[in-house]
């Protein structure tokens, strides 16, 4: 199990995260999802990554795939400055809270999402939230975007640095696109 | 087991039964399941959130048991058990802290004074425990009669502490039950401890406009001789100082304190200064400016006896909870003790707080004599840092995310200010050097970025003044003074330090009434603005719209969660005595109190707000506290917030999330506000108070998110709740999202959603 970036703030476990390495790979799991959500956290407009945000990225994936958002924290604001008009503004444990259901109808009203991407939410914080849909939201797989090892995410990517995790998005960007 | 007859007669002596300050009601000293019901329905709305640390159960040598998806451990518990498990364990370490330090109060103070010794907060408080009130049924009139609270809890904590053993409970709903219960006697012992430590040291009370007192490592005057006393107990320290002054000496020291016994210790005296929060704990005593340290209880570093031999102060352990595997030297004679200590340089634990306050007295001037107390230089911190070759490991270890190795690697290169905003942001906790392979002491290099300004904080003022409750109960009630903000808890904040400033300057201007404790009266007070003033004195000290006040320390916690069955009590007439449930459900649906723990870190913390909890008080925690692993949420409109109209004796669907959460972890500083704002909202707000609410809330939504709050018409019941200058642009939105008028309501309760002895009729005044 490769170790998360922060790892003073995660415990291991029996069940841990898958690391996609190859972001063709990444984008061939995103892309069979039926209902696709984004998380925006609060970091993803503070994050620089060499001539642009990481909420651009983000910006990218949910235009490529047509993915519905969710923007915790402050980002709404933000994401309408980009263009986007977020499908839904909880807090990231509001948002965790709803997903647990698979009853609930997601943020579009059309039935709880298949695969929830995250990008920007403190690591700590998010990690505790992963480790509530790995134990609780077994219907849902879960994707973290940002460039840490995430153990309790379905899928994770490594622990980047950020000129590679530029790459990456970039080369997942692509992907979906294609 | 349910009550028999001799445990009845018990209970009857033991609140003194017979007497008639109020009629006896339905729950006196209630046992763990007493108020299930009233749990039960509150976890109905409000379901536990787990997120657990890890997959396993490691409690019992039947395992590691797995508990991922269905599985079960060996014993039959599963995931969500187990994480209720931890919460009640949280809940009972928080509550056994402060209920031990009451304990050693009362034992202290009785056996100085007596049991008979009277109770008297002053002309001002005439409601004096409210939480042994409302839920033993007792009217405490003196020490023996708060020992009898501390008992009382001590009890309830083996029944607490025993259900959490093997085999004992396996439900997730009934561990949040016993939680909700041993938060709840929390509050007993932290109202015990207060009120102990306030007729016993003399704390101020009844007087609202205490006096400042000094606040910040740079207010210590490290000329003098330097008494540092760490931790939550102040009862040494005042002997110490009634030592100081019996010499004449007073003015020729420093007593200095960090964490609540600072707090405390300025309420003995204001001439006290209090260095800080726990997270800088490790800053100042790695600076040496302490001739002696005096530890006593929580919150204290188990490697003080390493760091003061670093620098040379000397360590006086005060408390049997903290021993560090010293000499007890107790038994000694005083003079022989103070020769330990200044002759033999021996680190010694004493457990006698009039010895250990007449040792730390004598021994001050002797140890402080001859001693260098030099504050790291620029050029000083360079040298230290100049092996780093920033390789980020530091960063790894980090809690709070900081980028540790770009600010050393700049210290090496003689650059202070990445140094200096790490610092403001800095937990405290040391692991960064612990982990750097070149063992740069990066908490030391801080002194050189640090700034050494100096602040002030009022001094503690203990319980809320009947008085200004009759003031502001109708328009708390009513909602047009549109909350009250609690801001308590430790300091473990996500961000700089200055946040909690700007969090209570926030709601103190737009005339919450904002209170404040522990270690979060102190971050209140690190900031001034730019006249210099810092938020006291800014702001009036009154339990009024717009004030701004420093109940105390930790255990003055009971003050603000007292003022709410207060409000209930004096504005709305409704007996405390043993009537829990209808006092918890008056606060749940009138009072607009809300808690913020934004730096919560500690499992006291967890117990008061739980034991906020169960008395209807929501609580938001910063993003550390995820790592408590439960939170209570709702769904939000999607649940069903059906009460009863206690006039009309009807069940009503509201349709209304209010309040939305009893605890929930927020993201940022400005998504805590707009949740605060949130969370005041009351089911019972006049239309006047609605709107009030409302403007608040769509203001700071609008501020910081851009557009109105996309939830705004779950809180609209009909056109008169529209606040006046939003009018036209939120009917157009309530249009937009086919907003229908919502049932209004006389006397919003849950009694009578549920089954209970409760009639509905007891909720009506």
């Amino acid at each position: 199990m490769s170790l998360p970036l922060h790892y003073v703030n995660v415990l291991t476990g029996l069940k841990g995260c898958r690391v996609i390495e190859d972001p063709q790979a990444l984008g061939k799991i995103i892309k069979k999802s039926e209902r696709p959500l984004l998380v925006f956290g609060p970091r993803c407009p503070d994050i620089f990554l060499n001539g642009r945000y990481a909420i651009e990225y983000g910006v990218d994936i949910v235009k490529a795939i047509g993915a519905a958002t969710c923007a915790t924290a402050c980002t709404k604001k933000k994401l309408m400055e980009y263009g986007i008009l977020p499908d839904s503004t909880y807090d990231i444990i509001e948002i965790i809270n709803h997903l647990k259901d698979p009853d609930w109808k997601g943020v579009k009203k059309q039935g709880n999402h298949d695969l929830v991407m995250f990008l920007g939410v403190r690591t700590d914080l998010g990690n505790q939230g992963l480790s509530t849909l790995k134990h609780y939201a077994p219907h849902l797989k879960t994707v973290t975007l940002c460039p840490y090892v995430y153990p309790h995410a379905t899928f994770s990517l490594a622990n980047l640095k950020a000129d590679k995790w530029k790459e990456y998005l970039e080369g997942l960007i692509q992907s979906l696109k294609s | 087991m349910s009550k028999g007859k001799a445990k009845s007669e018990e209970i009857n002596e033991t609140i003194r039964s017979e007497d008639n300050w109020e009629p006896v009601g339905p729950t006196p000293m209630p046992e763990m399941s007493d108020l299930r019901r009233w749990d039960l329905r509150l976890l109905k709305t409000y379901k536990p959130f787990y997120s657990p640390f890890c997959d396993l159960c490691c409690f019992c040598t039947y395992g590691k048991c797995d508990l991922t998806g269905d599985n079960k451990g060996a014993c039959g518990i599963n995931i969500s058990g187990q994480q209720g498990r931890w919460a009640l364990m949280f809940a009972l370490m928080g509550c056994s802290a402060h209920g031990a330090h009451g304990r050693h109060l009362i034992d202290y103070l009785i056996d100085k004074y007596g049991e008979d010794y009277k109770i008297d907060l002053g002309g001002q408080v005439a409601v004096e425990a409210p939480h042994m009130r409302t839920v033993m049924g007792l009217k405490p009139e003196t020490l023996g009669d708060l020992r009898k609270g501390i008992e009382y809890v001590e009890r309830g904590i083996i029944h607490g502490v025993s259900a959490t053993h093997m085999g004992q409970e396996g439900s997730n709903i009934d561990f949040e039950s016993k939680s909700l219960h041993i938060g709840m006697l929390d509050h007993v012992a932290m109202e015990v401890a207060d009120i102990a430590q306030t007729i016993g040291f003399k704390f101020p009370t009844s007087v609202a406009e205490t006096p400042l007192a000094g606040l910040g490592w740079g207010s210590v005057d490290k000329s003098k001789p330097v008494v540092t006393c760490v931790g939550h107990n102040a009862a040494v320290a005042t002997v110490m100082i009634d030592h100081f002054m019996k010499m004449g000496t007073y003015d020729q020291v420093e007593v200095t304190g960090i964490c609540c016994t600072a707090i405390d210790n300025t309420r003995y005296s204001d001439k006290t200064k209090i260095i800080g929060p726990l997270s800088k704990q490790l800053f100042f005593l790695r600076t040496g400016i302490a001739d002696l340290i005096i530890t006593d209880e929580q919150c204290v570093r188990c490697d003080i006896p390493d760091l003061a031999r670093a620098t040379g102060s000397a360590l006086i352990a005060t408390s049997d909870k903290i021993s560090y595997g010293l000499d007890d030297v107790t038994h000694k004679e005083i003079d022989e003790i103070v020769r330990l200590i200044t002759q033999e340089g021996k680190q010694v634990l004493i457990r006698d707080v009039d010895k250990a306050g007449e040792v730390a007295a004598k021994v001050l001037p002797i140890v402080a004599k001859g001693r260098k107390k030099e504050i790291t230089t620029k050029e000083k911190a360079q040298e230290l840092a100049k092996e780093c070759k920033a390789c980020g490991l530091c960063d790894r270890v980090c809690p709070n995310l900081l980028n540790i190795s770009a600010a050393t690697s700049d210290v090496r290169d003689g650059k202070f200010e990445k140094m200096a905003d790490l610092f403001a942001k800095c937990i405290g906790c040391g692991k960064c050097e612990q982990e750097c392979p070149k063992s740069i002491p990066i908490i030391t290099t801080m002194q050189a970025a640090a700034s050494w300004d100096t602040f002030n904080i009022r001094v503690g003022r203990g319980p809320i003044h009947d008085v200004e409750i009759r003031k502001v109960g109708m328009p708390i009630v009513l909602g047009t003074i549109p909350g009250i903000i609690a801001i308590v808890g430790c300091s473990n904040y996500p961000e700089e330090i200055e946040e909690i400033a700007e969090i209570a300057e926030e709601f103190a201007k737009r005339k919450y009434i904002v209170v404040l404790s522990g270690c979060a009266a102190m971050a209140a007070g690190m900031k001034k603005d730019a006249e210099g003033k810092t938020i006291y004195e800014k702001f009036k000290p009154d339990f009024d719209a717009g004030g701004v006040l420093n109940v105390g320390s930790c255990v003055a916690n009971s003050h603000i969660t007292g003022a709410a069955m207060k409000v209930a009590n004096i504005f709305a007439k409704l007996p405390l005595r043993a009537n829990y449930e209808v006092i918890a459900d008056y606060i749940l649906n009138r009072v607009g109190a809300v808690g913020l723990a934004w730096g919560a870190y500690s499992q006291k913390a967890f117990s008061i707000g739980t034991g906020c909890n169960r008395m209807g008080i929501p609580v938001v925690l910063g993003p550390h506290s995820a790592k408590y692993r439960r939170l209570y949420l709702s769904r939000k409109e999607e649940d069903d917030w059906t009460v009863m109209d206690g006039r009309k004796k009807e069940l009503i669907n509201t349709e209304e999330p209010s309040p939305e959460h009893l605890s929930i972890v927020v993201e940022s500083k400005e998504r805590a506000i707009i949740t605060m704002a949130k969370l005041c909202i009351r089911k019972n707000d006049t239309a006047q108070g609605r709107q009030l609410k409302l403007n608040h809330y769509i203001s700071l939504y609008k501020q910081h998110m851009g557009t109105l709050p996309d939830d705004l018409q779950n809180f609209v019941r009909n056109d008169k709740d529209i606040p006046i200058v939003y009018k036209k642009e939120v009917a157009e939105y309530l249009k937009s999202v086919g907003w229908k008028p919502k049932p209004l309501l006389t006397l919003p309760t849950l009694i009578g959603t549920y089954e209970s002895n409760i009639p509905i009729d007891a909720v009506v005044r």
